[in-house]
């Protein structure tokens, strides 16, 4: 018993060691700090002047809105695109170019990409530019500083993560289930109402929960897109780290965020359940 | 077999240990400075000269002022750099940490040649030197603005509305910057809510965190007037864009890059002369052509064409400059930022 656990056990040990080493060990610290005035003595004012404060509750609604609103444009566009690619793309190479195209811009920074739609979305920018041209608006609309050119910038940022993990659940769906639901006389829509779709669902609810998480986290694509004029969550984290000096109060700041997020992500969790099994 | 190896390596590591105490100088020291052409300024005016004069080799710790510090505290008992380059305000809280060594006039004898503004004590000992000024002053864009700006109140005027930028509080000239404005308007010392009264009606285009946002506003027109560092500015009308920078008559805020000694360093004898290289005329003179720094050295001469485009202007000199308290400003920092975000940063 013993002989076959200890080889499990070190091969363990290093993935557990790095666990320790660059997750736990930092998010501690974080978790200390917050709990202890900048003397050192345990206390639980920084949480008490977050939570019984209105200002914090109004930026988390305007975080999590913006967070919720990029997860729900990045459905109704990656599912869509997702199913373009696995089901309607019969020639490989072209399918392979499209896969490229999707995955290529998550190697360049945030930043530079961020920058990027700060060209775009400007008021002489590419986007207003060609809106006047085409008659559509008059004067040049304004993105920058609004929720709006949030995200834009965010759901062009996020997007490939749900198109992978949809294509993903749907490459597996077994043709065979397919031509069983058409043969017993089931119409196409009907067959991804009741197969399809509820089989690329969890594809669907790991690739939004991923596009929320990262969204409500964000802080360059919110930071350089809102102009100073909008606050999400992270930018008041950055700030006390940066231009405050005050880790025990950015550390309550960061672990409100985290433990308001999970509970938000394990309710979406438990409600999509049912519809699973 | 293995014996010999053995005794090889033994040799090695023997010769390794003994060469440093063996020699009269390290073989390097490592400084810490900013990234981006400010660092490549930093090594062509300072390190390259200093490497070729005293055969010390410089190794370069990259990292802006506010991550220099948080290193510092960390190697605290047993320090990798000999030498760190931080920012006005910054500098403080290093002293605060007590990361720094005092600064020997004896083992830097150019101090004596250094502007008193830039020589900040602590009672009576040095803590840190200056080794030049920017300052935030007014950009325009010189097609758009058609009369030339003269005072930080043009920025309200109709005209520019929605095309305006100053820092916000991410960024290190934001919290003085509102201080500087409660300054210049008279408002009563400690009480910013007339001045943010004001900066609410202020019809900006953004609110820039960093200097790279505000050098994208006004290169892509978001931004046609408004502040920005002279550094950024300069850089941007070097590259052929329409933009202009002035000191307005009620002057402007500014600060400086200074050089501190770690304390607990065992290299303690070339980081002080690496300083004195740092504060020699010919690197405070390069490091003004390279970056428009205003010398923090007496009798650096520039050529013309630098000259205006040093922090203080074409006439100016370091008594145009607003340098400001930072132990004030960083006591008042806290409060800054959150009335900030409570009054100019939401809709």
């Amino acid at each position: 018993m013993s002989g076959t656990l200890r080889p499990v056990l070190l091969l363990c040990a290093l993935p557990a060691a790095f666990f320790v080493a660059f997750f736990l060990a930092p998010m501690a610290v974080v978790l200390i700090a917050s709990l202890t005035t900048a003397a050192g003595q345990p206390t639980f004012a920084h949480y008490l002047r977050i939570l019984a404060d209105t200002y914090h509750w109004d930026v988390l609604w305007v975080t999590f809105r913006i967070g919720a609103l990029t997860t729900l444009v990045c459905v109704l566009i990656g599912y869509p695109l997702a199913w373009y690619l696995v089901r309607i793309v019969k020639w490989r190479p072209w399918r392979r170019f499209c896969v490229i195209l999707l995955v290529v811009p998550l190697f360049t920074s945030n930043i530079v990409r961020s920058f990027g739609w700060m060209v775009l979305l400007g008021r002489n920018g590419l986007v207003n530019d060609g809106l006047i041209g085409l008659g559509l608006i008059e004067r040049p609309m304004r993105f920058l500083g609004t929720e709006l050119g949030i995200l834009i910038g965010l759901v062009y940022i996020l997007l490939p993560f749900i198109v992978l993990a949809v294509g993903n659940a749907l490459a597996k769906v077994d043709p065979a289930l397919e031509h069983a639901s058409a043969d017993l006389g089931a119409t196409p829509a009907g067959t991804f109402r009741t197969i399809i779709f509820p089989l690329s669902l969890p594809g669907l609810m790991a690739g939004a929960v991923m596009v929320f998480m990262l969204a409500v986290s964000a802080y360059v694509t919110p930071a350089l897109l809102s102009g100073g004029r909008i606050t999400v969550f992270s930018m008041l984290i950055f700030q006390q780290y940066s231009s405050v000096f005050d880790f025990n109060y950015g550390g309550a700041l960061s672990i409100t965020m985290l433990v308001l997020t999970l509970a938000l992500v394990a309710i979406a969790g438990r409600l999509s359940e049912p519809r699973r099994a | 077999m293995t014996r010999p190896i053995r005794l090889a390596a033994a040799m090695l590591a023997t010769t390794l240990l003994t060469a440093p105490a063996l020699a009269q100088q390290p073989s390097s020291i490592t400084v810490a400075w900013y990234g981006g052409n400010w660092g490549d300024a930093f090594k062509a005016c300072v390190a390259e000269p200093f490497s070729k004069a005293t055969g010390i080799a410089v190794n370069a710790e990259i990292g802006t002022s506010t991550v220099t510090l948080a290193k510092l505290q960390q190697q605290k008992a047993a320090p990798t750099i000999d030498v760190a380059w931080m920012d006005g305000g910054i500098s403080e809280l290093a002293l605060a940490a007590e990361v720094t060594d005092t600064l020997d006039p004896a083992a830097i004898p150019n101090l004596a040649n250094t502007l008193p503004e830039a020589i900040y004590k602590n009672g009576a000992t040095t803590y840190a030197v200056g080794t030049g000024y920017y300052s935030l002053g007014l950009t325009y864009n010189t097609q758009k603005v058609k009369a030339v700006p003269t005072s930080w109140n043009d920025l309200w005027k109709p005209e520019f509305e929605d095309a305006v930028t100053i820092p916000s509080p991410a960024n290190s000239s934001g919290v003085p910057f509102v201080m500087f404005l409660s300054k210049i308007w008279g408002h009563p010392a400690g009480d910013l809510s007339s001045t943010f009264k004001k900066i609410k009606e202020l019809k900006a285009a953004l609110f820039f965190d960093s200097s790279g946002a505000a050098t994208n506003a006004y290169q892509s027109g978001e931004a046609i007037i408004g502040a920005h560092f002279n550094v950024g500015a300069w850089d941007l009308a070097d590259k052929g864009l329409p933009i202009g920078f002035v000191v307005p008559k009620e002057g402007a805020w500014a600060t400086d890059a200074r050089l501190h000694l770690v304390k607990g360093t065992s290299k303690k004898e070339a980081a002080a002369k690496f300083i004195n290289q740092a504060l020699t005329p010919e690197a405070s003179g390069c490091l003004a052509e390279k970056l428009y720094l205003g010398p923090s050295v007496k009798n650096v001469a520039v050529k013309p064409e630098t000259a205006r485009k040093l922090p203080w202007g074409e006439t100016g000199s370091v008594k145009n400059l607003q340098l400001f308290d930072w132990a004030e400003i960083n006591g008042l920092r806290s409060r800054v930022v959150d009335d900030w975000n409570r009054q100019i940063a939401r809709k």
